[in-house]
């Protein structure tokens, strides 16, 4: 019982949101030191689309963040217009402002699902959220089809336009939405246990998050007001008013409760693009085989992780020469050794849970 | 007729299970035996028609000293973990020896009889007044004993 | 139908008619009584298997098992037929004798603890009169054999499973004890015919006059048999596993079949001991008594079923905290009160008509009085133990954060 203990957590475990390994070197119950262990869902996405063309490595931004794939689209589409100076119609701009919003509710709700989950809720609070997130993949496949791999960003503009039953079964969403995310409220942020097991648990504080370039509502919930919506803005977002949720202790449960302010936020903004959405056309006319002049260019939003940016170096040619992701969840997953030491096991794993990783995009 | 039987059957147990604390190599195998010897001794006081005693000793023993067992084990070194052959053994052999002459002795020369001219029918009644009447002074040096265990539990564990 | 116990009274005498001997009496008696629990928690344990999860399932906005026979009512013999299949493994450096008897150990004691119940006006196995210290005691035995399950497993994390599940059960069982003692200080005995009687007498069930022990109980029981919102032995979330881990097959399906029936047990004693028996305040003279009960007991594992559906799970030290911090306390304090209520009770020698009613509310409104109370003095209502809601700024740039210790000293 005195020697230090070294317990595998993965890659195979219900909790660790993918093919993740964490080696935990425990003593007695408390754990010293934490080696993390990535990789596995490594598919060398940056190496095979240097061999494509620009419109065609649309897809592979879907996959690597496959719970937010409208916005990883959206990002690799600002960096290749920002690279070709394509300019984008209005219209496109409000349809990628609802998109990335409605993904972004869609996001936090798996994502507060899973960590609820991973304190002990066995699986109710994540069904009632998964009630919400199948009425969003609902109006991503009358948009373009599909629920999860959407590829409905183009370079210039948006695939297609929306169909007309598209607007008022969002505005029937939008006017649904706000009880559910009240009840939500009443349910897991009152709850007792949900603040004993995530108050004071894996606290990051606000000088080593911005010392470990963490963003997204990892960041926010440590008390620094950072969102790239406001700060770098892009599609329509200098054109909306929302707030910023901000936590103060840095803590699981103040991140859980930015995410949980997050999707109202996004509610607000949904209403407003419901009636400032303008018609016309949705896509600037791109050739298929899309040579941008030689340069680098590098786009960034704010996806439901953090900052997603892709940098694009072109060569002159059909295909990139470099395509680079700087994904979010990998990023925000390098202070974890820090904030599980000292930890149980079971709050590495809540700890873990809040970090709301998606191993696609921390491996490519 | 049933009595006898259920005597000797439970004495066995009692015995035979007191005989494999003592002659079982695994330490925690001797432990379940002692359960199993609590319990036949459980048994007996059933037999005795003393209802009270017969659960608190399932309660007490069979219920917390082996947990107490366990926790001692778990504690314990993995060397020092055996239940094999000691140097102690002849020693702890003659002692046997003359716990059962003593006890052989003492069974033989006693007067065993109804010492009462009815047997209880309530006796967990019966022992509270008895413990809270006549027994008090007893109770509560238990109590304070069992306060003072406690206590310096506590105070042993706590870091400093 | 009506009364079984008549039916098998009868049954008795005829045979003593028929000129049996009253050891052969005694036996056929036992055995009846024996079989008819057993059956009785077999059976009701296949139907909840089911029932808990159509449950569950609705409490989570989806279906629960609907593919095996009508409304998926086979599931349960699906489930045991899946379970009786599987490969049973022995570790190789499992003690094996001890590994084959940990899982009967555990699911003995479950079954014996049934026999003091009162299922109706003459239906008990053994109306002992300490029917409440033999609950306590033959529960406590089951948590040796816990240990013995992770010990022989030869896993070092099955052992630390089940140290840390035994450290919570003898936690909690003092918890629970102290919680039973409050029946029969008010009844003045230890048996449970007697404490039906009472209930069934005074037209008073316990539940009114001791909320705070009955609060006290089903949260020490829950923890006893492992439900949520404390089934750490259990949990997948934990990575040090339970002390069932390397039991297969049938083995698996014993812990589980305890895990069960003790559950009914502990509802069973809610049932007898707070919630009135088998009298429903007079109905007892046409509905069954065993009709009564049993509908009790579903409705108080009903209870066991929606905490499991709703709560998330607990860390072990703060449930170990909870248990000897919160709850001992408070079970002691409701002891001395209920000691104090029979006291004034005997002395002033009021009827029961006026005086329960004073008792009744007097200990609700002191229930809730010393949760909330003591939940302050031990600081579990604190500022940063609250609920709270992030802020919401316009700008960025600037820094909020606060640390949590300057929180705590404001």
């Amino acid at each position: 019982m005195g020697e230090p203990l070294v317990v595998n957590v993965g890659p195979q475990h219900p909790s660790t949101h993918g093919v993740f390994r964490m080696k935990l070197t425990l003593d007695g119950e408390r754990i010293v030191d934490c080696e993390m262990i990535m990789g596995y869902l490594h598919r060398s996405m940056e190496k095979l689309a240097e061999e494509r063309s620009w419109t065609q490595n649309i897809p592979f931004t879907d996959r690597t963040d496959y719970l937010s794939a409208m916005t990883g689209n959206l990002a690799y589409c600002l960096a290749v217009e920002k690279l070709a100076g394509i300019e984008v119609p209005p219209r496109a701009h409000w349809i990628r402002t609802i998109m990335a919003e409605l993904q972004r509710i869609a996001s936090h709700c798996m994502a507060i699902g899973t960590f609820v989950n991973d304190c002990g809720a066995w699986h109710t609070p994540l069904m009632y959220m998964l009630r919400e997130r199948e009425k969003v993949l609902d109006l991503f496949e009358l948009a373009c089809g599909a629920r999860l791999t959407t590829n409905y960003m183009r370079i210039g503009g948006v695939a297609r336009d929306l169909p007309p039953e598209f607007l008022p079964r969002l505005q029937a969403l939008v006017q649904e939405l706000p009880h559910r995310i009240s009840e939500y409220e009443e349910l897991l942020v009152e709850n007792e246990i949900i603040v004993a097991r995530a108050r004071g648990i894996g606290i990051l504080p606000a000088d080593k998050a911005i010392a470990y370039s963490v963003s997204g509502p990892m960041l926010r919930g440590s008390g620094v007001a950072w969102d790239i919506r406001k700060a770098d803005p892009y599609a329509a977002y200098d054109q909306v008013e929302f707030d910023i949720p901000v936590g103060t202790h840095g803590d699981c449960y103040d991140r859980f409760l930015v995410r949980l302010a997050e999707m109202r936020q996004s509610v607000r903004i949904l209403e407003q693009a419901l009636d400032m959405i303008p018609p016309g056309p949705v896509q600037t006319p791109v050739p298929l085989a899309l040579r941008p002049p030689p340069g680098e260019a590098y786009g960034r939003i704010e996806s439901p992780r953090g900052e997603l940016g892709f940098y694009v170096v072109s060569d002159g040619g059909p295909s990139p020469f470099r395509f680079h992701i700087r994904p979010p969840s990998l990023i925000n997953l390098t202070p974890l050794p820090e904030m599980v030491r000292g930890l149980t096991v079971a709050d590495a794993i809540i700890t873990l849970g809040s970090v709301d990783i998606v191993l696609g995009e921390v491996d490519r | 007729m049933g009595a006898v039987a259920a005597f000797w059957a439970l004495s066995a147990i009692a015995v035979g299970s007191a005989l494999a604390v003592a002659l079982v190599r695994d330490l925690v195998r001797a432990v379940v035996a002692l359960v199993g010897s609590f319990l036949g001794v459980a048994g007996l006081f059933v037999l005795l028609s003393a209802d009270f005693l017969a659960v608190a000793q399932v309660l007490i023993y069979a219920g917390a000293i082996s947990v107490l067992m366990v926790f001692v084990i778990a504690l314990t070194p993995r060397g020092a973990r055996d239940n094999s052959e000691t140097a102690m053994r002849w020693p702890a052999l003659a002692l046997a020896v003359a716990m059962t002459a003593l006890m052989t002795t003492v069974a033989l020369v006693a007067h065993w009889g109804p010492q009462v001219k009815e047997g209880l029918t309530e006796t967990a009644a019966a022992i509270g007044e008895a413990l809270l009447s006549r027994y008090v002074l007893p109770f509560e040096v238990a109590s304070v004993l069992l306060l003072a265990a406690m206590l310096g539990a506590i105070v042993l564990v706590r870091e400093e | 139908m009506r009364d079984l116990g008549n039916a098998v009274g009868a049954f008795l005498e005829w045979l003593a008619d028929v000129g049996a001997p009253s050891w052969l009496l005694y036996v056929v008696s036992s055995l009846v009584g024996m079989l008819a629990l057993l059956g009785w928690a077999l059976g009701s344990q296949l139907f909840f298997i089911w029932a808990e999860r159509r449950l569950i399932a609705r409490m989570q906005v989806r279906l629960g098992p609907n593919r095996a026979g009508p409304f998926g009512l086979l599931q349960p013999i699906a489930d045991a037929l899946k379970v009786l299949a599987k490969e049973m493994v022995t570790p190789r450096g499992a003690d094996r004798l001890l590994f084959w008897l940990a899982p009967i150990a555990v699911v003995v004691p479950a079954i014996t603890v049934m026999a003091v119940f009162p299922f109706g006006e003459r239906m008990v196995l053994a109306d002992l009169d300490v029917g409440v210290l033999y609950l306590a005691a033959i529960s406590s035995t089951a948590i040796f054999f816990i240990f013995v399950a992770g010990w022989s497993s030869s896993n070092k994390y099955s052992l630390l499973g089940a140290m840390r599940s035994v450290a919570m059960l003898i936690s909690y069982e003092v918890v629970q004890v102290l919680a039973l003692l409050s029946a029969p200080i008010f009844v003045g005995s230890m048996r449970l015919g007697d404490i039906v009687a009472w209930q069934g007498q005074y037209k008073a069930w316990l539940v009114f006059l001791q909320p705070l022990a009955l609060l006290g109980f089903i949260i020490a029981s829950a923890v006893e048999v492992n439900r949520t919102p404390t089934d750490i032995a259990e949990a997948e979330s934990e990575i040090v596993a339970g002390y069932h881990t390397e039991y297969g097959g049938i083995r698996w399906g014993m812990f589980q079949l305890a895990e069960y029936i003790a559950g009914f047990a502990v509802a069973a004693v809610v049932a007898t001991l707070w919630l009135g028996g088998w009298t429903l305040w007079g109905l007892e003279e046409w509905v069954p008594g065993w009709i009564i009960f049993l509908a009790k007991v579903y409705g108080a594992f009903f209870l066991f079923i929606w905490l499991r559906g709703t709560l998330p799970r607990l860390r072990i030290d703060q449930l170990m905290a909870f248990a000897w911090k919160f709850l001992l306390p408070l079970m002691l304090l409701n002891t001395l009160l209920a000691g104090l209520e029979v006291l004034v009770w005997r002395e002033t020698g009021a009827p029961a008509a006026a005086i329960l009613p004073a008792f009744a509310l007097g200990n609700l409104a002191l229930a809730g009085v010393l949760v909330v109370g003591w939940a302050v003095l031990l600081g579990q209502l604190r500022p940063e133990r609250r609920p709270a809601r992030p802020l919401l700024v316009q700008e960025v740039g600037a820094i909020y954060y606060r640390p949590l210790e300057e929180a705590r000293e404001a």
